[in-house]
């Protein structure tokens, strides 16, 4: 059973004539991790605003587990939310941050926030106050607020990477998995980072102005991308595109070979290294061709910049009107 | 080829002008004033020293105490009144609006007013002969007038400094309701934090700079209030609305007493840096308590 339905869903600012979301369609899963992966533009921040009840939806219904929630108040719903800078109260300390939101008191509760403070790593410091804490004991502090609430079903993570300091990232995004291992809540995820989405969530939805392109576990759209624009925005670089017999061939750098007998005529652009495997050097190649520039990435011990070669496809996605069609 | 260069005093040129200027605005002035202080001065020619004489004098003035009295009265509730309803104008602004600009505007209204005209308009406004708030009043069935009654009075500059100065306030904590990031809101939306929890938790620890700031400016300039009264009651009826500066002006210019009113001077200003200091340590003692 689906715990969280966007029927059709459509939103527009008041006094703007272009909707930000239109006819949008969602099912999150219960206890799913969910990433929803945009450029900045894309709505996705808006679409969190709408699920947390921070906005009404001009069309459509919201639904969350079999009840209509469309016009409900953001307490009503039972939503927890992530920032994307730590939001605490300043003058409490951790423990009372964590719950603040928490209406009943039972030893069953208590026992669950002591479970979450543990789990989390927030002993130690659970009675000083967020002014004392780093970026990273903050940001923890406001997950573990999120998950302490027993009534929340649904916890929003609106890029809750981007303030903590390089470092800290995977440390939190460790936690945030384990987290949602262990507690099995329903989360969704707004990222522009295809590496936090891709590794983070269970399912992915790609979306843009144009609404959501693809919703498909992390492989399915690194490996079958169903918009050309998830092909291209997903992957670093993202999917070539070449015009073949009147369709768009798509192929990940890595789905290819150089010095093939027929194929594209390319020039080697630049040639990057990036480690050894199997004893022979691989890197990223860029190519100049006459569809503009490709990458590939493999075996780079015979590649020399400036040379002309062919460009052999190993296996490529056909695609027509941006949708895909088949497999080359 | 750049030579190696040793540091010189020769810097300390530059801040010739500063101390020049504050020389002559502040230093100077102030330290005739404490000359004054310590002579009795019958013309150019004779004057002779008397030490702590005015001093004594001075704060042993039963006139002074009362006056004093009545400013600490003043000054502590136009406070009580001025900050709380400041911060409740700030957050009934809407923050991003097309009206919020005008709102803004006239809000600062009453701070473009010259201080003389202000207790003008209200020495008319009130007037229960002729102006509309003093007939309103009267018609209500209430008796008022305030050139009689000392109560009616100090009310009436109490509802002066507070028409004068909330703005200031208000535009202030407006100033810092409007630097809280939105996230803080919805945080507090989905959390289902009451309004008085958003002011409790989230906007009065956010404020905490401004409204120091607004205190310490209402606090100072409500002690060394002199115009606005002078224009609207000069003091009375009888003394019940002379104040401290409206004292001073009475010794100095009025009796020309310029020992004692410069005695008094010295006092008046040293009671202003010790109330603002005693007020400045104290807010910054309870933030340094706050971060342990």
């Amino acid at each position: 059973m689906a715990s969280i339905e966007l029927k059709d869903i459509s939103f527009c600012y008041p006094g703007s004539a272009t909707p930000v979301i239109e006819a949008l369609d969602l099912e999150v899963e219960r206890g799913e991790a969910h990433a929803l992966l945009g450029a900045s533009g894309s709505g996705k921040t808006t679409l969190l605003s709408l699920l947390s009840g921070l906005l009404r939806p001009t069309g459509g219904a919201i639904v969350f587990d079999g009840n209509e929630v469309t016009d409900l108040s953001p307490r009503e719903r039972h939503v927890a939310q992530v920032f994307q800078f730590p939001v605490l109260y300043e003058r409490m300390s951790v423990i009372e941050n964590i719950t603040f939101a928490i209406r009943e008191q039972s030893a069953q509760i208590d026992a669950r926030v002591q479970h979450i403070v543990e789990a989390l790593g927030l002993g130690k410091i659970s009675a000083l106050r967020p002014g004392q804490l780093s970026l990273y004991q903050k940001q923890i502090c406001a997950v573990a607020k999120a998950l302490a609430n027993p009534e929340v079903s649904l916890i929003l993570l609106d890029e809750p990477l981007t303030s903590v300091e390089p470092a800290a990232k995977a440390r939190l995004r460790e936690v945030l998995t384990a987290a949602q291992n262990e507690f099995a809540t329903t989360m969704i995820y707004v990222t522009h980072d295809q590496t936090e989405a891709l590794t983070f969530a269970q399912r992915v939805s790609v979306i843009t102005e144009q609404g959501i392109l693809q919703t498909a576990p992390p492989d399915e759209i690194y490996n079958q991308p169903a918009h050309e624009y998830v092909g291209y925005f997903v992957g670093s670089p993202g999917m070539n595109f070449v015009t073949r017999e009147g369709e768009r061939v798509g192929f990940r750098p890595e789905w290819c070979h150089l010095h093939a007998t027929s194929g594209i005529a390319v020039e080697v652009t630049t040639c990057r290294f990036e480690g050894t495997r199997a004893g022979r050097a691989h890197g990223l190649v860029e190519l100049s061709s006459a569809s503009g520039p490709l990458f590939y990435r493999g075996p780079i011990d015979a590649v020399k910049t400036g040379t002309q070669t062919r460009l052999g496809i190993d296996r490529g996605l056909r695609y027509r009107d941006a949708r895909m069609v088949g497999v080359l | 080829m750049t030579r190696y260069r040793p540091y010189t005093n020769r810097a300390w040129l530059g801040v010739t002008p500063v101390l020049l200027i504050v020389a002559f605005s502040a230093v100077i002035p102030l330290m005739t004033v404490v000359n004054y202080s310590v002579q009795d001065i019958l013309d150019f020619n004779t004057r002779f020293f008397v030490g702590f004489e005015w001093y004594r004098e001075t704060l042993a003035d039963p006139q002074l105490q009362d006056a004093f009295a009545r400013q600490v009265l003043f000054s502590a509730t136009i406070l009580a009144i001025e900050v709380p309803l400041g911060i409740a104008i700030a957050r009934g602004i809407p923050r991003a609006s097309r009206v919020t600009p005008l709102i803004l505007v006239l809000l600062a209204v009453p701070l473009l007013i010259p201080w003389n005209v202000v207790g003008t308009i209200w020495q008319l406004f009130a007037r229960p002969d002729i102006g509309l708030l003093g007939v309103s009043i009267n018609a209500l069935g209430i008796s008022y007038n305030y050139t009689a009654e000392p109560l009616h009075a100090w009310l009436t500059l109490l509802a002066m400094d507070i028409w004068h100065w909330t703005s200031l306030v208000a535009l202030l904590a407006f100033a810092g309701l409007v630097a809280i990031p939105p996230a803080y809101y919805h945080a507090a939306a989905i959390d289902g934090a009451s309004s008085w929890q958003v002011l409790r938790h989230i906007e009065l620890p956010r404020l905490h700079h401004v409204l120091t700031i607004a205190v310490l400016l209402r606090l100072m300039d409500s002690f060394m209030i002199y115009t606005e009264p002078f224009v609207l009651t000069g003091g009375g009826p009888g003394n019940s609305t002379t104040l401290l500066s409206q004292h001073l002006a009475t010794k100095a210019v009025g009796q020309f007493d310029l020992g004692p009113a410069a005695a008094f001077s010295v006092i008046y200003f040293l009671f202003i840096l010790l109330f603002c200091w005693l007020f400045y340590a104290s807010v910054v003692n309870s933030a340094e308590e706050g971060h342990e």
